[in-house]
Order: structure tokens, then sequence, then C-alpha cells
């Protein structure tokens, strides 16, 4: 794909550039390039709008939060094994242990 | 403070927290914990897609940190540092193995025409399911579809998407994490998300 004033790019094209338009890192002349192809193509206006929904939809999809049980077990775990290590029960106290 | 400053100060932070670990010191555990613990959980659970499974990677992570946090010279940033072990303990998780069958990207992902158009049935190609009601996008059924399709990418694809969509890690940090080319990490990227639309643009379909 030639870069310049005049660049026609194609559905393959825009497709192809969708990681970097959406990242802001293609070059003016790419970014009008793109927005002239959109301005005449719907299915590529399609597929960016719903490219761009599918983004969000997974990254929440993908979100998981840690339960406090897991926290507890894993707290619990690595306190074992700090003081196996050299005594780290005895050499510092947790933020619970000096408020409680 | 700019970027760089916070940056900057939290890598400070960071190497004196291991500093007092390594002086067993257990307030410096808690406070690793409270920085890192929710992010190395969300992070194997995305990758290995089991509850179980993240939690074994989270106390391995930990134990690293704990066990051979000597080993650490505070050169790397130490949460670069967590993804990286993150991130391979948990692709050697789903190693070994036998999962569903990973889905074919080459079916999902978009079809041209000789000439660079796309090829396929128009209303299909038009289909544009964005401005649909949330309560549809979000309704019990399309969340499964998608965590069906999450939970069969290929597993170096699945943690691109982790690491980028919901970590928010730049393209850079997630080469150097994965020891990839940033080319290859972008590639990854898209193949990944433009299967997940297309799962989706079949799912809600032409009349949406």
């Amino acid at each position: 794909m030639a870069d310049g004033p005049t660049t026609r790019l194609t559905c393959q094209d825009v497709i192809g550039l969708l990681v970097d338009y959406l990242e802001a890192t293609l070059t003016e002349e790419t970014v009008s390039a793109f927005e002239r192809h959109l301005e005449i193509c719907p299915p590529c206006v399609a597929y960016l709008r719903t490219y761009r929904k599918t983004r969000e939809l997974a990254s929440a999809a993908a979100r998981a939060e840690m339960p406090d049980e897991v926290k507890a077990r894993l707290r619990e775990l690595l306190l074992e094994q700090l003081a196996r290590k050299g005594g780290g029960r005895q050499r510092g106290r947790s933020r619970e242990e000096r408020t409680s | 403070m700019n970027p760089t400053d916070a940056d900057v100060a939290e890598r400070l932070q960071d190497v004196e927290l291991i500093d007092r670990l390594r002086a067993g010191e257990v307030a410096a555990l808690d406070s690793l914990m409270a920085r890192y613990s929710s992010r190395v959980y969300r992070l194997a659970r995305g990758i290995t897609r089991s509850d179980a499974d993240a939690e074994e990677v989270v106390q391995d992570v930990f134990f690293t940190l704990v066990r051979k946090h000597d080993t650490f010279e505070g050169r790397a940033a130490v949460g670069s540092w967590i993804y990286r072990i993150t991130t391979n303990t948990a692709l050697n998780k789903r190693r070994g193995k036998r999962f569903e069958a990973e889905i074919g990207l080459e079916e999902l992902l978009p079809a041209f025409k000789a000439d660079g158009h796309r090829a396929g049935d128009p209303s299909f190609l038009l289909a544009d399911w964005s401005q649909s009601p949330e309560q549809d996008l979000l309704s019990t059924e399309s969340r499964r579809l998608l965590s069906e399709t999450i939970d069969a990418l290929p597993d170096h694809y699945r943690a691109v998407l982790v690491l980028r969509d919901v970590e928010g890690l730049s393209n850079e940090e997630v080469a150097e994490v994965l020891g990839e080319t940033i080319a290859s990490v972008k590639s990854k990227l898209h193949r990944a998300r433009m299967a997940l639309r297309e799962r989706l643009t079949r799912h809600f379909g032409p009349n949406c």
C-alpha cells in the first residue's frame, strides 16, 4: 500500500489497519485515506463499530476479580513461607496485626 | 507529577518493598499483595480460564517472590517481572492439559475478493449490532458466547488479548512479557478481536 495524499485503501487495507487506527498510530495521510474509505463503505463502518464494541465487551468478559477467600488463603500460605524462611512473623507485623 | 515521574516513584516503592520483604517484614508482603495480587489473579484467570488454576498460579507467583526475591535485582520494574512470571506460569498450566478444541481462527476472519473488497452476504456485511441495547449485548447468552470463544482462542492469542484489553499494557510491554515481536503481538490481538467480533455478529445477526 503506497502512502500518499491520493492513496486509496481497499476494505482489506482498512481492516488490516484497525489496530493502528484505534491506537492513533497512523500517519495523518493514512488516517485521511482510511476515513475517505469509510465515507464510501458502509460495511467497513459497520466492521469498525462492531470491532470497537467487541473490544469493550471482551475486556469486561475476560476480567475476573480475586475472591476474598482466595486472597486470605494466599496470605496464610505466604506467612508460613516467610516464617519458614527466617522468622518473618517476628520481624514485622501486618497492618491488621498492628491494629488488632 | 507526569507519568514518567509516577513510574519512577512506583518502581522505587516496589524496590523498597522487595528489600523489606528480604528482611522478612510481613507488612511489606501485605503491601505487595495489595498492589499485585488482584492483577496477578485477574491475568492468571484470564489466561487459564479456571478458578482453581488461577489460584495455583497466584500462589506460585508469590511463592517465587518470597522464596527467590533475593535473586531479583531490581533492574526491571517489579510490575513487568510479575506480569512475565504470571503469564509464563499460567501458560505452563495450560500446557499438557486437554481442552476443548481450539477454534479455527481462519474461519472467523473476514474474507476478501481479489480487488480487496469484502466477500460475503451484503446484509451480513452491513450488520451493525454495536448500538444494540445493553441488555442484549450483556445478556446471559451473549456473555456465555463471548466467554466460550475467549476460552477457545489459542493460548497465546488469549494471553495477548488479556494483557492488552484487560490489563491495558502497551503492545511494547506485551511483547516484552511474552518474548515476542511487537508485530506478532499486534497480529495476534487483531486476529483474536476479529474472531470474537465474527462470533458476536453471527449471534446478533444481520437484523440487529
